[in-house]
């Protein structure tokens, strides 16, 4: 019993927990990092660390170090709250996401809808923590980001509980365990349905051809112009784990997430799809030109929308 | 042990990830072409770490170009005012360090240094992306003596 207990909370904290999670986030920035320096026939960063490995780590201790400014028309508790949620909400989805083996750290039937709550409230403390930083430019990023969610929301979920429907499950353990053993990957079964899960993630994580609440040439640095230090820091991480959390719901939910393939153990397979899934984020954020939020909306609900719905039917009469 | 420790930390962190915010005081342009180009492809600064930020809250160099105008005085002096501390000033092309021809106008304050102190001066008229480097890492150079005290 006790022993037990030590284990989880080892799991926890170290693996695949926090410590693993965090190293995780940082690495993938890197690989993000120096993918588009190199689809942009440039280096990326190159001198800290060997090949430029320890940039995000030397951004993130930086930023701590920095002076920590609030400013006087900002509302103290959600300026400092929004940095804090923005890491801990994606760090939450994770836990339940499975890495290393068929079963997640922690799951549950029914967990695909605490997923999707997650992902609506990272969005909502984007808009409150842009809304209530008391800067114009901030604002205008707030309402931005909250405007965008009308437009993917809908599709993000129809794409999200797409593959629940031929596993007969809520829970994503299940769901990939189900796609692993019966080897059908979701990207086979419903490949429309990855199609926009890939467009609704780009949105939701404020990549290139969404990244309107961000828009650095249009409003400055958008919802999070005014954090410093800290805080900053704070949602930097939080952005990398966000970007973590989206690979692994692509392998987890349409590539079947964590098997046993042969000798190789499940993690590394794992690794291996998450990996797949970000550079394929990264090739479509380097290869498109930022949209104005009028066009996201239409475009959503003119094309992304119905194809879901497609999408959906089409599975209704298969399974 | 440990406070020095951590220090040492910080202090290579800080070298390795020198964030810029760009600010053009009333220039030709020429200078902001030139920086542009020492950020994208060709010379690639993002190798040492260095960003291109668009908000004050987010940087900790300020590279200025062009002669302070009458009109850009105040915004200068806001945005340098909005960085966080520890920040630092890098004058580039000869209008921002000292005014060039422009020194004498009636409507120009003159250099950079008129309003707050600035750590590294890049003349030329325009500077070469290569000479904007060099100030950089003049500048990374002067971070590391200066914490060492
Ligand atoms: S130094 Fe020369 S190139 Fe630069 S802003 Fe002045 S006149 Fe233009």
């Amino acid at each position: 019993m006790v022993s037990e207990a030590l284990s989880f909370i080892l799991q926890l904290l170290i693996f695949p927990g926090f410590l693993f999670i965090i190293c995780l986030a940082f690495f993938s920035e890197w690989v993000l990092r120096k993918f588009v320096a190199r689809i942009q026939n440039r280096m990326g960063p190159t001198y800290t660390g060997s090949g430029g490995i320890l940039q995000p780590f030397a951004d993130f201790i930086k930023l701590l170090g920095k002076e920590d400014i609030v400013p006087a028309f900002a509302e103290r508790t959600y300026f400092t709250l929004t940095p804090l949620l923005c890491l801990t909400l994606p760090l939450t989805a994770l836990f339940i996401l499975p890495m290393t083996g068929h079963r997640a750290l922690i799951s549950f039937e029914g967990d695909l809808i605490f997923l999707a709550f997650i992902f609506t409230t990272l969005t909502i403390m984007v808009f409150l923590g842009g809304f209530l930083s008391g800067s114009v430019f901030s604002m205008v990023g707030g309402v931005r980001a909250a405007t965008q969610l009308l437009g993917y929301e809908i599709p993000f979920l129809l794409a999200l509980f797409g593959p629940a429907i031929p596993a007969s499950s809520l829970s994503i353990s299940k769901i990939s365990t189900w796609q692993a053993q019966n080897n059908a990957w979701g990207l086979w079964t419903q490949p429309i349905g990855f199609g926009v899960l890939v467009i609704c993630l780009l949105a939701e994580l404020e990549l290139l051809p969404f990244d309107i609440p961000e828009a650095e040439t249009e409003i400055v640095a958008g919802w999070n112009v005014e954090f410093t230090g800290r805080r900053l820091a704070l949602v930097r991480l939080g952005r990398d784990v966000e970007l973590v959390l989206a690979s692994t719901i692509l392998a987890d939910l349409y590539l079947g997430g964590p098997q046993q393939v042969w000798i190789i153990p499940p993690i590394i397979i794992f690794l291996a799809k998450m990996f797949a899934c970000l550079l394929l984020i990264g090739y479509l954020k380097t290869l498109f030109a930022r949209f104005r939020i009028d066009q996201v909306l239409s475009g959503m609900w003119k094309y992304v929308i119905p194809a879901a719905m497609i999408q959906f039917i089409i599975l209704k009469l298969i399974w | 042990m440990i406070p020095t420790a951590r220090l040492g930390l910080l202090r290579w962190a800080r070298r390795r990830s020198p964030w810029i915010i760009h600010f053009n005081t009333g220039g030709c342009n020429g200078c902001d072409i030139e920086l542009l180009a020492a950020l994208t492809p060709k010379y690639d600064v993002e190798r040492f770490g260095i960003l291109l930020k668009g908000s004050p809250r987010h940087a900790d160099i300020l590279a200025v170009t062009g002669p302070v105008t009458n009109q850009t005085r105040d915004r200068l002096l806001r945005i340098y005012e909005q960085m966080p501390e520890p920040k630092y000033v890098i004058a580039i092309g000869t209008c921002a360090v000292s005014g060039a021809p422009f020194w004498d106008c009636y409507n120009v304050v003159g250099g950079v240094d008129k309003l707050f102190p600035v750590d590294v001066y890049v003349p030329g008229c325009p500077p070469r992306p290569e000479a904007i480097i060099q100030g950089f890492v003049k500048l990374l150079e002067k971070m590391e003596a200066e914490e060492d005290e």
